[in-house]
């Protein structure tokens, strides 16, 4: 495993200084968000349906620039950086989407591999691990599936595995519970838990799940009319969480 | 056994089917038409090559013997080459297409036919042969073939500056068609664009992938397109040879090593139209997202 390097903390994983969001001439969807999340922090994100969380989401996985502010990751303003930077930026962040967003013509395996190829790995460097990664969320029997045949918990797995595989520094995602029981729901959340305690990725998830959010000790934020309020705990995320978020897991 | 992993970007689709036969037949008609080009070139330059330096003498009141005389008077003349005077033989196939094979009626009078060929760099010596046979009391006319073949070039260039258009016409609209079906192809999979980049692929490895796929349907289209026109090609040759006492000035289709380059070259430009047609939407495309 990845051991902590103290340049993880010498800047915040995320930093929106007064970021706001319209499309076109539209109202303001965010408005004059300030946000640090330092490294290895894990925070939750709430707030009713159309509150803009996705399109806060869209803002911390750079598929979308604010109209206003700026969004730094891991202590690198984002609107400096050059296209192929950006690119470069985008493969530490793993990105769980609602609606799972799996390639319908890859199987299982080739749609977690998805991300290693697109670094460039060769598949002898890879197989094993995305092997053991689909065992580990209940897979290893349907790697060569395409997402037609699997359920969609089975999807939002497979889209979970998608988002960790390369190990990122940030973990966004979106609703990553939403399909699955609650026992594959703690078992997703232990590896969300893992990934921030071993390898000290900072990990930001939407949700609805009030029961989840109510069992673990971590800052949660909520959207509501455009601007982002703290619910619980510190004035931002803090570098690591003094008790396991987990402890009241199933 | 591992199944071989697949390409990031799907199978063909039936717009991509669409694609291929159109481009396809762009190639053919494009091939086809340099092919014409080409030959018409060539037909232009052998033809005015035969007919520079040749005149054709008619003899008014005389009789064979008259002519052979008048021919070696000409073969003697400085700056010609050769002189001979033509057979009844020949005289009456060069009016049989008038008269048919029964010949020329006996009381016609026909004039003697003498072929003059002009010494190379001898220039225009229309006058001198002329000026020759009057001075021996012939009653002559002499036809410069160069006169009319100036005529007969500035056809054929013509010929020739229209098939070139119309080669230039399709390939710009085989162009034009591959960068709207690219533009398209990459809309219907925004998705599959979308989670690439999402996920740290460079501008230049999401076009790659559709400079890659698109390069390949050019190359596959080109190919098939550029044996059509080869087997196209093939039959009109083998048309002409059956009816070749008749072809009279047409260009003449043949499948020599330049023409083969032409149904090579074919399907490479298709491909490599399509790959920078791709690769420009595509990167045109993904400079408007962030």
């Amino acid at each position: 495993m990845t051991q902590l390097r103290p340049d993880m903390f010498e800047e915040a994983a995320v930093r929106l200084d007064g970021v706001s969001l319209r499309y076109d001439s539209s109202e303001e969807i965010l408005s004059g968000i300030d946000l640090v999340l330092k490294p290895g922090s894990f925070s939750f994100l709430t707030g009713a349906s159309g509150a803009g969380k996705s399109s806060l989401l869209k803002l911390l996985y750079l598929a979308q620039p604010p109209s206003r502010g700026e969004v730094s990751l891991f202590g690198r303003p984002t609107s400096r950086l050059s296209r192929d930077e950006l690119s470069a930026m985008r493969r530490r962040v793993g990105v769980v989407f609602q609606e799972f967003r799996l390639l319908s013509h890859l199987t299982a395996y080739e749609n977690v591999a998805l991300p290693l190829r697109v670094m460039g790995r060769k598949e002898s460097q890879y197989r094993r691990d995305v092997e053991e990664l689909l065992s580990w969320v209940g897979l290893g029997e349907r790697l060569h599936e395409r997402p037609e045949t699997l359920s969609g918990g089975e999807q939002q797995r497979v889209a979970i595995a998608r988002a960790v595989v390369t190990q990122p520094n940030l973990l966004i995602a979106d609703e990553p519970t939403g399909n699955v029981d609650p026992d594959m729901a703690a078992r997703l959340m232990r590896l969300f838990y893992e990934l921030n305690k071993r390898l000290g990725t900072t990990v930001v998830i939407a949700t609805h799940d009030l029961g989840l959010i109510r069992q673990i000790d971590a800052p949660v934020y909520r959207l509501a009319d455009g601007m982002l309020v703290q619910e619980n705990g510190e004035a931002t995320a803090t570098a690591r969480r003094r008790t396991d978020p987990l402890r009241a897991m199933p | 056994m591992k199944p071989r992993e697949n390409s990031l970007l799907p199978l063909e689709d039936a717009r991509e089917a669409a694609l291929f036969f159109v481009v396809g037949a762009l190639c053919f008609l494009a091939a086809l038409a340099a092919l014409s080009a080409k030959s018409t070139y060539g037909a232009a330059r052998a033809w005015t090559a035969e007919v520079e330096g040749e005149y054709t003498v008619s003899l008014s009141g005389a009789d064979a013997s008259a002519a052979d005389a008048a021919a070696r008077l000409l073969a003697g003349l400085e700056g010609v080459e050769a002189a001979r005077a033509f057979s009844d033989a020949e005289i009456n196939a060069l009016l049989e297409p008038n008269f048919g094979k029964s010949g020329l009626p006996a009381d016609l009078p026909v004039p003697r036919l003498i072929a003059v060929t002009g010494a190379a760099e001898a220039g225009d010596i229309g006058a001198k042969i002329s000026t020759a046979l009057h001075g021996a009391g012939y009653d002559a006319a002499v036809d410069a073939h160069a006169e009319w073949a100036g005529d007969v070039r500035h056809m054929l260039s013509i010929s020739r500056i229209a098939a070139l258009s119309i080669v230039a016409l399709l390939s710009a609209t085989a162009i034009a068609v591959i960068a709207f079906a690219t533009h398209a192809a990459l809309l219907a999979r925004r998705d599959i664009v979308d989670v690439l980049h999402v996920a740290g692929a460079k501008d230049r490895f999401i076009a790659g992938l559709f400079e890659r796929r698109f390069w390949l349907l050019g190359l596959r289209a080109g190919t098939v397109g550029a044996l059509v026109a080869l087997a196209s090609v093939a039959v009109l040759i083998a048309m002409g040879r059956s009816g070749a006492d008749r072809t009279g000035l047409l260009p003449q289709l043949s499948l020599d090593f330049p023409d083969l380059a032409v149904l090579v070259v074919t399907p490479v430009i298709a491909g490599l139209a399509a790959r920078l047609a791709a690769g420009i939407t595509v990167m045109r495309s993904l400079r408007s997202v962030m």
